[in-house]
């Protein structure tokens, strides 16, 4: 009863066989395709970037109800999107969670990781990770709700304590609290879906995270809560690519600190034509400006001329990227005024 | 031997050697495709300069895990260790009770009671039927979340408490009874420990006194006597070698009782839920293929329900569930890796904390994998062991 069948059986192991091997060249030749080149030609290519943003932080990031997102981190993939292809809405958004960022980062899946991601050494080191310039410097901070009894990281021993897996928070948490021998019951979460509900049951009377983070949290809770004075580390936030591309690193960098220096100049979205005639050679090479000769500034970054003024026409300047987001929540500039009104925002000269 | 070579039809027609070559180049082609991943995996490491050992195992790994005080400078393997205690502490609790749900709910099923039957159907027809993810969130964030919320201070709430304070429900523990150790307690449990043996040598009697005689053996209440009375005795010769502890909740700190997080509840509960919904399922077509002419048997035999279910059919019908039943067990297993959604420090939780703690993934998800992977086998081969003593003689 067999005998007859095994050659046709045969016959459609082999095809399946053949339909496996054609799949196998097509996804090879696709990865092929994928690593070659740098960053930028494989950006410019493509014609959209490739940008990892936190979909789950309000402020930074957050999904609106016509799924677009907006936010602060995501307003810097506009940035780079307008320098680097003109169209700061060509950007092609992935939301992570804090765990899955770094390894999404090396699988070469995202070109730029903007999500509240905190520059550390052991990420710098271990993580092939290439942290570029501060957009936001935040600490680390507590919230309670207002009627707690809790004033000091002392009044939380033995109390439960929110927080986030795969973030600097939860390390600083736990040095801090064995440091000062303060018992503590840690509750982690993977994202903030979860953290918020048990943090307004009570099940942890205190909820850490980024100071920035923490304010933008309180405002869209529906209770009051108090988020208290002391800060326990530095968090210096802002936009994270590979190791092994100086090229792709440069182009992100200025890019993001253009927005500063055009809020030094005062340069912002509503006024910049103005500025496109200015008598200043400075602002004029910043913008990319012709000489009368025609010729244009180049820098030899790899981005076009005009990247700055794409920047600021599409997105605007640092200060009004931070009015457009962070004011609203209650955040002061503070350290991430410029310099020049006692900041830590100080960037090297556009020449 | 010249007709056999004359009758042997060409190569590329011979069934033999078409069915070899078939073989071969599948073989070939699954290496093949295995090289190439490995050689991919390989390349795209060493692109981004990823180191692939183990080193990091000895590094501290800095992440608090709840109830578990690790010491500050604790490496990721002994804190990993601790998740997998975790992990452990939801299987063993778990299996037995999905096992006693399933089967009650199966049985159950089958009443002739219209309402058990009905309330029976109604819960496996749901949760069969739902993610499991979704029952724990359900069960951690809509019903235990809103347990009384304890802590210090005016808008401190007080625990549930049942049976007089024995047992405490609060938002983020659940507290139960447990026993403590006073004076003399090594003494007592070296006395209860031979008292069991005891009470399963009278169980060994009483059933021997049946084979011969034919007298009811009443093993369960000679053994329960032997070993109550013994223990008994001791506790009272020792002078109460041991005391109940009763949970207690002063503030924000626990003591006494027995203590377990309201994540590992809620985690475990949920799947006992659901991995009992699919038991039941396998318990009632297990009772369905026990052949019908041995109920009839029970039921000429003047044996009452309970006697039939405990005598005849269930006996028959675990023999048949077992191997359904050990594939239940492996899923719950798996499944304990969602209580990553719901804060819960098992092994998948914590391998993914240290995702974003720049611990290196590619290893990292290796460990994960053979711990699952360890954990299956170990159940499986405890299962097929098992199976293999069920398993009548020439049964199989």
């Amino acid at each position: 009863m067999n005998k007859p069948n095994t050659k046709s059986v045969a016959l459609r192991w082999l095809a399946v066989l053949f339909a496996v091997v054609l799949l196998a060249a097509a996804c090879g030749s696709d990865s092929e395709e994928s690593s070659s080149g740098g960053t930028l030609a494989a950006v410019q290519a493509r014609g959209t970037l490739k940008c990892a943003i936190n979909d789950n932080l309000p402020g930074f990031g957050s999904q609106q109800a016509d799924a677009t997102y907006v936010g602060f981190d995501v307003d810097f993939c506009r940035v780079v999107a307008a320098a680097v292809l003109g169209n700061a809405n060509a950007v092609e958004y992935t939301p992570l969670d804090a765990g899955q960022r770094f390894p999404t980062l090396q699988s070469g899946d995202i070109d730029v990781l903007i999500r509240n991601t905190t520059w550390t050494a052991s990420r710098d080191g271990n993580e092939q990770a290439n942290f570029l310039f501060t957009t936001f410097y935040d600490g680390q901070g507590f919230m309670v709700h207002a009627d707690s009894d809790i004033s000091s990281l002392e009044d939380m021993a033995n109390a439960s304590i929110c927080v986030l897996q795969g973030t600097t928070t939860l390390l600083n948490l736990n040095s801090e609290f064995n440091d000062r021998g303060i018992p503590f019951t840690p509750l982690e979460f993977q994202a903030n879906d979860e953290l918020q509900p048990a943090f307004t049951a009570r099940t942890c009377e205190v909820w850490t995270a980024d100071s920035s983070a923490l304010a933008a949290f309180s405002a869209s809770l529906s209770f009051p809560t108090r988020v208290l004075s002391e800060v326990i580390s530095k968090e210096p936030l802002g936009p994270v690519v590979s190791d092994g591309d100086t090229e792709w690193a440069q182009v992100v960098n200025w890019a993001t600190m253009a927005t500063i220096q055009a809020e030094e100049y005062g340069i912002n979205s509503q006024n910049l034509s103005e500025f496109m005639g200015s008598g200043n050679s400075n602002i004029r090479r910043f913008l990319g400006v012709p000489s009368p000769e025609g010729v244009e500034p180049d820098v030899g970054l790899g981005l076009p001329a005009d990247f700055a003024e794409q920047i600021i026409s599409q997105v605007g300047n640092y200060a009004e990227i931070f009015e457009r987001h962070l004011t609203p929540l209650g955040l002061e500039r503070d350290r991430n005024a410029l310099w020049t009104d006692g900041g830590l925002m100080y960037v090297p000269p556009f020449r | 031997m010249l007709t056999r070579r004359l009758n042997r039809p060409p190569l590329w027609r011979d069934q033999k050697a078409i069915a070899i070559a078939v073989q071969a180049f599948t073989l070939a082609l699954i290496l093949l495709v295995g090289i190439w991943l490995w050689s991919n995996f390989q390349q795209r490491t060493a692109a981004i300069g990823l180191d692939l050992n183990f080193d990091f195992l000895r590094q501290p790994a800095n992440i608090p895990i709840a109830d578990n005080p690790l010491s500050k400078d604790a490496s990721i393997s002994a804190t990993l260790l601790q998740a997998l205690k975790n992990t452990f502490l939801v299987i063993l609790a778990g299996i037995p009770l999905s096992l006693l749900l399933g089967t009650l709910v199966g049985i159950a099923r089958m009443s002739t009671n219209w309402l058990v039957r009905k309330l029976a159907t109604g819960y496996v027809e749901i949760i069969r039927n739902l993610p499991p993810l979704l029952i724990i969130v359900f069960l951690w964030g809509g019903v235990f979340l809103a347990f009384p919320a304890v802590g210090e201070g005016a808008e401190a709430e007080n625990p549930w408490s049942l049976f007089g304070g024995w047992m405490l429900f609060s938002n983020s523990r659940f507290g139960f009874p447990s026993v403590v150790g006073l004076d003399n307690f090594e003494v007592y449990r070296t006395v209860f420990v031979s008292s069991v043996v005891i009470a399963g040598a009278v169980w060994i009697w009483r059933t021997w006194v049946f084979n011969r005689t034919g007298k009811p053996h009443r093993r369960l209440f000679w053994s329960l006597a032997t070993l109550l009375s013994l223990s008994a005795v001791a506790f009272l010769v020792l002078q109460g070698p041991f005391e109940f502890s009763k949970p207690m909740l002063a503030g924000r700190v626990w003591s006494g009782g027995f203590r377990m997080q309201m994540p590992y509840v809620a985690l475990m509960l949920a799947l006992v839920l659901y991995t009992g919904s699919h038991i039941s399922e396998i318990v009632r077509g297990s009772i369905l293929a026990v052949h019908k002419g041995q109920v009839e048997a029970s039921h000429a035999l003047a044996l009452n329900g309970l006697q039939r279910y405990r005598f005849v059919i269930l006996p028959q019908a675990f023999r048949i569930a077992f191997p359904s039943l050990i594939n239940q067990f492996l899923n719950y297993t798996k499944n304990s890796s969602l209580g990553v959604a719901i804060g819960f420090a098992e092994v998948t939780s914590v391998i993914f904390n240290l995702f974003g703690q720049s611990q290196p993934a590619p290893q990292l998800l290796l460990v994960l994998m053979f711990t699952y992977l360890a954990l299956s086998l170990l159940l499986s081969a405890i299962g097929n062991l098992v199976n293999r003593l069920l398993t009548l003689e020439g049964a199989a």
